[in-house]
Formats: C-alpha cells, structure tokens, sequence
C-alpha cells in the first residue's frame, strides 16, 4: 500500500515536471526586458523556496534530535535522519540556485558573479550546510550527531537573513517575486507558469527527501544491528 | 533570430540543463547508495557475526 502510494506520487510529481515545462517554455510570454533568459527564473525561484523549506526540515530534525537524545533515542534518530535528508536534498536545491543564478546574470548583468548581498549571503548558506556535511561524512565518535544538530541550528538562522537580503540591503539582484514593495513582483501572465513549477519542484523535492530519509533509517538499522553483533561477539 | 536572441536562448537551455543534470546525478547517487545498502543488509542476514 505504501509502495502504491509512494508510485502515484512519482507519477504525479512526473507529471507535474512536464506540465511545468511546458507552461515555462511555451506558454509564459516572455519578458519585455530581458527576452527568453527570464525563463530561467521558473527553476531559479522554485529551487530556492524548496532549500528554505528543506533547511527548515533540517532545523527541525537537529532541534527533535537534541530535544529527544536522552529521553527518546528512537525518536532521537529519527530527527536526525529528517535533519540530514533536509540539509543534503536543501543543499542539492541550493546548488541549482548557485549555478543558475549567475547564468541568468552573465546575460541581463554582463557579469557571472557579483558580492551583493543576496548572493554572497546565499554562498554562505551553501558552505554552511556543506560544512555539516562534511562533519557529518568525516566526524568520528557518539557527539558526532550532536556536532552536526547545533550546526545544523546554527546554518537555519541564515535562511531568514538571506531572504531578507534583499529588502534589507541594496542589492544588484532583483526585487523580491513575493512580498516585495508595490515596484516588485511580476506580470500576472507570468504567475501562473510560475506557481505550477512551485509545485513541481516542491513535489520533486519532497519525494528526493523522502528516499534520502529512508536510505538514512537503513543505514542507521545497519550500523546499530552491526553494533550490536559486536557487542554479542 | 537575431544573435541577442541565440544568446539568450543558450544560456536558458545551459541553465535548465544544469539544472536536471544537478537534480538527476543527486537521485543517481541516492540510487546507488541505497542498492549498495540493500546489498549490505541482505549480507549481513546472511552471515551474521
């Protein structure tokens, strides 16, 4: 049953892909300014929205896992493995935000990278959450998943200051898409391709964390059922 | 077309192709970590220490 559902949900995340697509390639008109190269803000904005949620996930699974460690360890594990999944799959997003970012600037800036605000704080975001999973690759030891919890808290609370960047600070980079002032936003023509990619990246993401979380439980049952044969022996 | 155009056009197709190449190669590697993890528990089932 569980197997069905989790088939009609990849069908339907499929489906959503495509349906995407098609509504940012061929039916969002493009931009009176910068021509076709706007389209790529239907996968630019998407895939950061989907990373801020993904290292909300995270922050919440390092808070459940300091919360429960001693109280709970089952439970406590699997905050651990939600707070891993979220920040490998928000890292994933992060990326694609990272690289299509600057291509879309290399033509409307003439420029592939600038220190603006917007940017610089997101690089920043990236190499935290890179960084935890470096220690969570490299760390050693039963503090280890404790070590990686408070980074993890610690790489949350550059979501809001990245987000804010932009009405915060003058930036190069754009004016926000939602809830910006009265100049921001975008033509009503354009909402539609745009939300139904939303949707698209959002159900991909979510199915990518799904399978993240549960090859992370997998590995969590080997290494305790190796730990314990060890013990035994 | 003009060459603004081609240019434009390019680049869109480099970003939307990065883009699945990113989120692919990611599911290609989960993909295999989870059969490498399958093969791993069905060893130790297998021969238990």
């Amino acid at each position: 049953m569980k197997k069905l559902a989790i088939g009609i949900f990849a069908v339907v995340t499929v489906a959503l892909m495509v349906w995407g697509f098609y509504q940012a390639i061929y039916v969002a008109p493009n931009d009176a300014m910068q021509g076709e190269i706007f389209r790529i803000i239907y996968y630019h904005v998407p895939s950061a929205s989907v990373a801020f949620l993904f290292f909300a996930v995270s922050l919440i699974g390092s808070i459940g896992f300091l919360a429960y460690r001693r109280s709970n360890p089952l439970r406590a594990q699997a905050a651990d493995a939600w707070a891993l999944a979220g920040a490998e799959v928000g890292v994933v997003f992060c990326t694609v935000v990272l690289t299509t970012g600057p291509i879309w600037g290399r033509r409307a800036w003439g420029i592939w990278w600038t220190w603006d605000a917007r940017l610089t704080t997101t690089l920043v975001l990236w190499l935290i959450y890179v960084s935890y999973l470096l220690l969570r690759r490299f760390v050693a030891g039963p503090q280890m998943q404790t070590l990686a919890a408070v980074l993890g808290i610690f790489g949350a609370l550059d979501v809001p200051i990245v987000y804010m960047s932009n009405r915060w600070w003058r930036t190069q980079h754009p004016a926000p898409v939602f809830g910006g002032d009265s100049s921001a936003g975008m033509d009503p023509s354009m909402v539609g391709a745009l939300m139904w990619n939303m949707l698209a990246w959002f159900s991909w993401g979510v199915l990518i964390l799904l399978l993240r979380y549960r090859v992370e439980r997998g590995h969590q049952r080997i290494a305790a059922q190796e730990a314990q044969e060890a013990l035994n022996a | 077309m003009d060459e603004r155009a081609i240019l434009d056009h390019q680049f869109m197709v480099a970003a939307y192709v990065v883009t699945w190449a990113i989120q692919l190669g990611y599911l290609g590697w989960l993909g295999l970590k989870w059969r490498a993890q399958k093969r791993e528990a069905a060893r130790n089932a297998r021969n238990p220490r």
